[in-house]
């Protein structure tokens, strides 16, 4: 029999592009056409807080629906829910980030963002500081596409925190804004790119111009002229209502 | 709220406090006696912050200048670049640097405590009574030091030689005691002029601290003649009036150790045509320091090793020369001083002995006190006390042998005074570990990219303008040197986490502190444990790769716990609401693909 797969975008993802996830949804039926998805929180920000018991009724919830969709093997776009999901060893769990190499981007993406004039910075995500697999495919893809890259002096698995780590924005703002600014002061460029859309929410605080990578796989090609997407995630209500449109799309595409 | 935190948060902070590198003094600091902060001065000396330096030495030591040339430098003994390469930083050197270059009297800290009305007698000012004298002034007690000589210092003044410690030097230094307002009465002798009894009364404690300036000599046949002395007298004769009355042209000084080299060499200065150090070592042996036995060396001194004189020759009422025997060993098996003569004799000439073996304490207490070996007093070893209440000992007649130890005895001693006057236990609560000299647990290894580089060396006048004079011979560091110098510290400190994370420096120094505190208290805020981002960066650069997220998370949890299943943390009543909606059904979806 077939493995079954399913894509998780997270939360953060969801909030901040519907047009991202359903492009990206598209991009995966394309080789899986039994493509399952599953939109939901696997806890993390609970298990950060400290509450265990909580958590365990969370998580749970979320491994009955991906039981439910008798996906085998789990494709997440949000390095926490990697994370969360290898550590509960219940599913085959991988990257979206390893498995765009794999699969390879469809041919009218390829080399487009050529003649550029923007050099990136790569934010690699702290969580998956030691998954050199995804600091590998991420290059790819910026490669692939055509742009033009560099490593600040903390990359990889040295990796900064962007700091929206620990649950720590609302416990102490100002620390958390400190740990940003610094991050966005180790980027060799103005033009950062990340792969969390927190991590990017957190560059654009610190006073940095952050893409996601994602946005530069299915948006306009990024020139000097261009302006970084709005920071949404840090409007609760523009939030929300994508995360609200996300689920829609999906409800939409999977049929 | 009270927390009942767990086991695994106990387990990993009672690990991280004892043994957080943090916490460690670097080697040198942890060796100086009066743990000086050496690596501190040496940077500031590289960052060119000479002002910033000299005030870090004074932090510890009122003698920079003074024991920047004549510290035994015990701290270079253990500089990671000694362990490492055998070539430590020259930290005396440096600190002789920075006092010479930008100390002078408005840097000084001449505060101190209001009068407590209590008043302590010290005998002696060299350096284990004046450093008691200025703790005790600092606190507020009026302190009064008798010394015997017109001059201060003690050994400094008058037992070193000025071309070693020039005499401007130690004066301009010891004009600190002044300005702290310490009394001294100059030309008084303890024991004869005043006796010890009487100044009990008179003051609510005493310490005695006269050194040990009794010049010892071995019995020898035919010594009741002119023309033989002994360091002690020798080198304070030279002190006072640089000649000595009972120098000749041809001179013999019998002993071995750096003593034996200050009145070689004081010797040449003073007159003397020919100088021949004798003792019983070999030369491989030499107690006196390598440096001082190749200056002497380099002056023109002559040396006899592995002999032992026996017998005196005399003409005319003066000695004319000596006779000695082999040395065959200098210590027998059982590990003690008892030197084993062989059958072979010479004889030389001389007119002129100083003997450099050995100097014994006065007895000033009249029979008071109990009296050891060396005539060193007997006192409680950690807190100086003698029997006597009231009384207590420091610097050589406690058993210290070099400067930095004495003035390490003089605080310990001033820390006990201190504690007599106020009514508190003289051991209570106290840690005599820091009291002394102590092994740095710093194991750190060293980053990757350290090399071997040369020590420097001071600029030294050449040996044959040296012994014209009693002018200071060594010239020290010159601004080039010092800066390279200095530039070749190791930092022995592990500041990793502290350089990487910026939350801990909101609540601490360094991970075993904070975790210290929290196992001392019990408790900690729920702030600290909540503020961290979890992202193992400190784990990542920490030599032991402590997980802090670990036990802040562990802390997190003993929190919610503690706190009906909720963060402590108002603003996470946000992320409570966050939490709910992300598992709602609004805002959830599950779609199984098609099959």
């Amino acid at each position: 029999m077939a493995i079954r797969r399913g894509f998780m975008p997270g939360c953060s993802l969801p909030s901040y592009s519907p047009a991202n996830i359903s492009k990206t949804i598209g991009f995966l039926q394309d080789v899986y056409p039994e493509l399952s998805v599953v939109q939901k929180c696997c806890g993390k920000p609970t298990k950060a807080l400290g509450q265990v018991d909580l958590l365990k009724a969370r998580f749970g919830s979320l491994v009955q629906d991906i039981k439910h969709c008798e996906i085998d093997e789990i494709i997440v776009a949000c390095q926490n829910c990697l994370n969360m999901l290898k550590e509960s060893d219940e599913f085959q769990t991988v990257s979206l980030w390893e498995r765009l190499p794999e699969l390879g981007l469809p041919r009218e993406l390829r080399g487009k963002a050529a003649q550029s004039d923007v050099v990136f910075s790569i934010h690699d995500s702290c969580p998956v500081r030691d998954t050199k697999g995804i600091h590998d495919g991420i290059r790819w893809t910026l490669a692939e596409l055509g742009y033009k890259t560099v490593e600040p002096a903390q990359t990889r698995d040295r990796t900064r925190c962007c700091g929206f780590g620990g649950m720590i924005v609302p416990a102490n703002p100002d620390l958390a804004k400190r740990v940003m600014d610094r991050r966005v002061k180790d980027m060799p460029t103005e033009h950062i790119v990340v792969y969390c859309a927190a991590c990017r929410s957190s560059m654009l605080m610190g006073g940095g111009k952050a893409w996601h990578i994602l946005d530069l796989l299915w948006g306009p090609v990024v020139t000097q002229a261009s302006q970084p997407p709005e920071n949404v995630l840090a409007s609760p209500v523009k939030a929300w209502l994508n995360r609200y449109k996300s689920k829609a799309v999906i409800n939409r595409t999977i049929t | 709220m009270s927390v009942q935190f767990t086991g695994k948060v106990l387990t990993i902070a009672t690990e991280i406090a004892n043994n957080c590198q943090g916490l460690e003094a670097p080697f040198c600091q942890a060796e100086c006696p009066m743990h000086t902060d050496a690596m501190g001065y040496v940077q500031l000396i590289r960052e060119g912050k000479f002002d910033a330096a000299v005030q870090k030495i004074r932090e510890k030591l009122f003698l920079p200048g003074t024991l920047g040339r004549i510290c035994a430098h015990p701290c270079e003994k253990v500089c990671r670049r000694e362990a490492e390469y055998g070539q430590s930083i020259s930290i005396a050197a440096l600190k002789r640097y920075a006092a010479d270059k930008a100390d002078r009297e408005e840097l000084w800290d001449t505060t101190f405590g209001h009068a407590t009305g209590k008043t302590v007698a010290i005998v002696g000012s060299g350096p284990a009574g004046a450093q008691a004298a200025i703790d005790l002034r600092k606190e507020g007690h009026r302190v009064t030091i008798f010394e015997r000589l017109p001059v201060l210092g003690g050994m400094l003044r008058v037992g070193i030689p000025a071309y070693r410690l020039p005499h401007a030097v130690l004066d301009f230094e010891y004009g600190y005691l002044d300005k702290l307002g310490v009394e001294i009465r100059r030309g008084v002798e303890v024991g004869k002029d005043i006796a010890i009894a009487h100044l009990r009364e008179q003051y609510d404690a005493v310490i005695l601290a006269h050194g040990a300036h009794i010049g010892m000599m071995p019995r020898v046949n035919g010594s009741d003649v002119a023309g033989i002395t002994n360091a002690v007298e020798f080198l304070r004769e030279i002190a006072f009036k640089r000649q000595s009355n009972v120098l000749g042209e041809n001179v013999i000084v019998i002993g071995g150790g750096d003593v034996a080299m200050d009145c070689a060499r004081s010797a040449l200065r003073g007159g003397a045509k020919q100088v021949r150090l004798i003792c019983l070592e070999k030369e491989c042996d030499l107690p006196a320091s390598k440096h001082e036995q190749e200056s002497a060396a380099a002056e023109g001194v002559l040396f006899t090793f592995g002999w032992c004189v026996d017998d005196f020759l005399s003409t005319d009422g003066r000695v004319s020369g000596i006779r000695m025997k082999n040395c065959l060993a200098v210590i027998d098996e059982t590990g003690r001083f008892n030197p084993r003569l062989g059958g072979d004799t010479h004889e030389l000439q001389c007119d002129t002995v100083i003997f450099a073996t050995g100097q014994r304490v006065a007895d000033i207490a009249d029979g008071m006190l109990k009296q050891t070996s060396g005539g060193r007093y007997l006192v409680d070893k950690d807190t100086l006390a003698t029997d006597v209440p009231g009384v207590f000992v420091a610097g050589d007649a406690a058993g210290s042998t070099i400067a930095i130890e004495a003035m390490a005895l003089g605080r310990k001693s001033a820390i006990s005074v201190s504690r007599y006057l106020q009514g508190i236990g003289l051991t209570e609560g106290r840690n005599f570990a820091l009291e002394n000299s102590y092994k740095s647990k710093f194991e750190v290894p060293l980053p990757p990219d350290v090399v071997d580089l040369k020590r420097h060396h001071p600029n030294i006048m050449p040996a044959e303008r040296r012994i014209q004079t009693f002018d200071e011979c060594d010239l020290g560091l010159d601004d080039t040197t010092a800066f390279k110098e200095a530039s070749r510290c190791l930092e022995c400190e592990c500041k990793d986490c502290m350089t990487e994370c910026l939350m801990l420096n909101d609540f601490t120094h360094c991970p075993g502190e904070l975790f210290s505190v929290f196992l001392a208290k019990g408790s900690i805020e729920a702030i600290v444990p909540y503020s961290c981002n979890m992202c193992n960066q400190c784990t990542l650069v920490c030599p032991k790769e402590y997980k802090l997220a670990d036990a802040f998370a562990g802390m997190r949890k003993d929190f919610v716990k503690a706190n009906k299943g909720k963060s402590p943390i108002k603003g996470h009543g946000a992320i409570d609401i966050h939490q709910r909606l992300s598992f709602s059904r609004a805002f959830t979806i599950r779609r199984k693909g098609r099959k």
